[in-house]
């Protein structure tokens, strides 16, 4: 605490015209910034050696209908202390126009052409400013998530034309592939520029199917809002639901009774099993090497199936709920859960052992598509992809949820950032999931699993969450607005900041190692894409 | 019986083992992989089913494209076809021995390829183009690979005639009894094999990722009876290079006479050992992940060299 404390005071001196503001969240540091100040203190925050802050979600608010300003909101992760920094600024009156702090924070690149996609608010000296969500046949002005846009509101098109990067030279072409692919994977387009075989750039152009979830959310009341949250990315339903509940349970002070927690991390951990059994198999699948495909979809299947057993869905639907779990487990659930582990690990640590020794596998994995240390932390890349290029960050440690705090969790790290290490970080992280089930089995306390709101949030009130996910941090901002329903809701699912960071790891590798580093990365189009 | 019509029904017999022979083929090294994942896997006889639907679609034909694409399928299947028959299967006469040997078997493959290479590249989409570029260099360095082990064994046989060299070889004659020549060249005519008919290490045919495909990439765009018969010629492809190499390498068994039960033993050998073949292709997919595209050269490299070191040994040996 002293330590975070004199965070704000090294803040406070360098920039003194900021205000900190003493709120009920005791868990962060909050100050109001002046507009101008954003690109100055943001970079202060992230290059001064003692703070080396993260930028970790930044969103916009339109206050329009209370107080007639567009709030800004920059969440930094201080990386020391893992200690939450938030900056608001606000835009009075009809101010369009904020600073862009992307020339020096990379990772704020995709956020803020976000914000000025879905708020109009422009932000200046970006670099970039084509539209990212807003496809162009959307009509000009459209802006779903200002408050006088209607949420039913049926969108006009217009002509429009995407305008790629081009790199132009001799021998040098362009290479565009989807939004249409030949497997079953998500729409998303990739323009290579190539010179041969190697990829001298990689240009994203996703958001095909965007939802509007963000908007939806504001549709309906707190504690009905979970079955969306859980349908945010279709393979993320335990980290999308938990993080949502655990913003609402603080706007309604709620706590969490203890068997709750440790079933909510439970189930955190079987999501997470299945989702990185499944990607093992299909990075080795896509060296067209099979017979890992094979088991782990088998394992993945095997554990899909105990999911249904012991809550009646494969995907894990419905087993959060605000104020806990919606259901219970029975000693002899908890028993048939460590057997199953327990045949899995069995099958796992020898597909492992297949693994590392064919030596035509590992020659394609290794030094494939590296992102280094530097650009992942440049890019703020969380999760799987950040922990394999050396970013020692996993939210069960660094801010425990959940029952965490009594289950510590040995944090997975490799320094290559290769395809093989990503791979590597997966599969211990299996093992060490595994070791976490069990310790839930033994360390589980009696008692209800659900507590029940006895306060109604105060309009106005806001609360954010983190969940160390499967894929990686996923956060929750959510305002509470009147009687109960929901007046904004930020939801960032890891992929948003890791998809830009593949741009970088593809650079000068050949186009048929293309899908294997995507896989290793693995990211979600529709949770990216809200 | 005349020598035409003999040759005639040797023609006949030919096209109807080949023909009914690769599907097969294709459909036991699914099934031998599928059975090695622990998986059940689809009926080896799938594959008929396939071409037999494929013919009763509807072709769709880009508007860009020239008179290559359509025409290609039917260059290719005939050119694989005529291949085959330049190939001894089930008996040591090939129908038309009289007509071409070893190097033009290898050429009409070649031709068969130039045609698929022009064809990824006529409709114009960037996957086609990619196909066609990467086949064009894994078939510029499969050809002297290819060329050079059945050279190899051309010299041992005293013939480039291919009826001629399985013919001496089955009944043991003027062979040299040192077998390092015949062996070399088995291991990089097997390389070839590997190469030439897209499996793994070399290419994947059982990929759904456009980016990494060679021989896929370049059909991408045919559909309907063009994409069953270029299907068929790739299992024709596939059935020439075993039918080749047993016959060639091991051709004990073979019928060397037209008398019917030598032709009927002959026949049964061959199912057996280019299906021994085709299974040992399949579990060689099982252990190995695809090769980086650029290893590719480096792998038909040693192709090369071992052809070429049989080359040398039977020079060696002789003197």
């Amino acid at each position: 605490m002293a330590e975070s404390r004199s965070c704000d005071e090294v803040l406070k001196a360098a920039f003194p015209s900021i205000v900190q503001k003493d709120e009920v969240q005791k868990e962060f540091s909050h100050f109001l910034v002046s507009k101008d100040l954003l690109p100055a203190i943001t970079r202060y925050l992230h290059t001064q050696p003692g703070l080396h802050g993260r930028l970790t979600l930044l969103w916009a608010v339109d206050n329009r209908p209370t107080r007639n300003t567009y709030g800004l909101h920059y969440l930094f992760t201080l990386e020391p202390s893992h200690r939450w920094m938030l900056l608001s600024a606000e835009l009075a009156g009809n101010d369009r126009l904020f600073p862009s702090i992307t020339p020096h924070i990379h990772a704020a690149q995709w956020y803020e052409r976000e914000i000025r996609d879905m708020f109009g608010l422009i932000p200046q000296g970006h670099p970039d400013l084509r539209r990212l969500v807003r496809h162009e046949h959307w009509p000009k002005g459209t802006h779903p998530l200002k408050k006088d846009f209607l949420w039913d509101h049926v969108l006009g098109r217009q002509q429009g034309e995407h305008h790629f990067r081009r790199i132009e030279g001799e021998g040098v072409f362009e290479v565009p592939v989807g939004p249409i692919h030949a497997g079953i994977i998500e729409p998303g387009h990739f323009r290579f520029s190539v010179a041969g075989e190697p990829i001298m750039q990689l240009e994203l152009h996703h958001f095909w199917t965007h939802r509007g979830v963000e908007k939806l959310f504001e549709q309906q009341t707190l504690t009905a809002a979970v079955p969306l949250a859980e349908r945010v990315s279709g393979d993320t339903t335990i980290g999308h639901s938990l993080a949502y509940c655990q913003a609402v349970e603080s706007l309604l002070h709620l706590e969490v009774p203890r068997r709750g927690r440790y079933l909510r991390s439970l189930f955190l951990e079987l999501e997470r099993l299945h989702n990185h059994l499944g990607d093992v198999g299909a990075i080795c699948n896509d060296t067209a090497y099979a017979l890992p495909h094979a088991h782990c979809s088998r394992m993945k299947e095997q554990i899909m199936q105990l999911n249904d057993r012991l809550t009646g869905s494969r995907f894990l639907r419905g087993v959060t709920r605000v104020g806990g779990v919606a259901i219970d487990l029975t000693a002899a659930q908890l028993a048939e859960i460590v057997a199953e582990m327990d045949r899995i690990e069995q099958d796992f640590s020898e597909l492992e052992s297949i693994i590392a020794h064919n030596a035509s596998l590992i020659d394609r994995l290794e030094t494939t598509g590296v992102l280094t240390e530097r650009t992942a932390w440049d890019h703020a890349v969380v999760g799987v992809v950040g922990r394999a290029s050396g970013l020692d960050q996993d939210l069960r440690r660094d801010r425990p949820f959940a029952a965490y705090d009594e289950l510590p969790v040995k944090v997975v790290n490799y320094r290559y950032g290769d395809v093989r290490a990503r791979m590597r970080v997966r599969m211990d992280e299996i093992h060490e999931s595994m070791r976490l089930v069990r310790e839930v089995r033994l360390k589980i306390p009696q008692g209800p699993v659900a507590g029940e709101p006895s306060r109604v949030a105060q309009t106005g009130e806001w609360a954010l969450s983190a969940v160390e996910g499967w894929r990686g941090e996923i956060l929750y901002m959510v305002t509470a607005g009147e009687n109960g329903t929901i007046q904004r809701c930020k939801v960032r699912d890891p992929s948003f900041v890791n998809w830009p960071a593949i741009q970088w790891a593809v650079i000068g590798n050949i186009i048929p190692d293309f899908p294997l580093i995507n896989k290793s990365f693995n990211l979600s189009y529709a949770g990216n894409d809200l | 019986m005349s020598p035409i019509i003999q040759s005639l029904l040797l023609v006949t017999a030919q096209v109807i083992v080949l023909l009914t022979v690769s599907p097969f083929l294709v459909g036991l090294i699914r099934k031998v992989k599928a059975r090695f994942q622990c998986r059940q896997g689809a009926s080896v006889f799938q594959p008929y089913a396939d071409i037999a639907k494929l013919f009763r679609k509807q072709p769709v034909i880009s508007t860009t494209t020239s008179w290559i694409f359509p025409a290609t399928p039917y260059i290719l299947f005939a050119s694989t076809l005529s291949a085959g028959l330049l190939v001894p299967t089930f008996i040591s006469q090939t129908p038309l021995n009289f007509s071409g040997n070893i190097i033009a078997l290898v050429y009409l493959l070649a031709l068969g390829t130039f045609f698929l290479i022009l064809a990824g590249l006529d409709a114009g989409s960037a996957f086609g183009g990619m196909g066609s570029s990467r086949e064009a260099i894994v078939a510029s360095l499969t050809e002297p690979a290819m060329i050079l082990s059945i050279f190899a064994i051309a010299l041992t046989a005293g013939s480039t005639n291919l009826s001629t060299i399985v013919h001496k070889t089955a009944l043991l004659e003027g062979i040299a009894t040192d077998p390092s020549p015949h062996l070399m060249a088995l291991a990089a005519l097997f390389i070839v094999a590997l190469a030439e008919t897209g499996r793994v290490p070399v290419d994947n045919p059982a990929t759904h990722l456009e980016l990494t495909m060679i021989h896929e990439a370049m059909v991408l765009e045919y559909s309907g009876r063009y994409l069953a018969l270029i299907e068929w010629a790739a299992g024709l492809k596939l059935a020439v290079f075993l039918s080749l190499i047993a016959n060639v390498f091991a051709p004990w068994g073979i019928a060397t006479t037209l008398a019917p039960t030598a032709m009927g033993i002959g026949l049964l050998v061959y199912a057996v050992k280019i299906a021994g073949l085709a299974v040992l292709i399949g579990v060689l997919e099982c252990m190995f992940a695809k090769l980086r595209l650029f290893r590719v050269t480096d792998l038909l490299g040693v192709a090369f060299i071992l052809a070429l070191l049989g080359l040398l040994f039977f020079y060696i040996l002789r003197s």
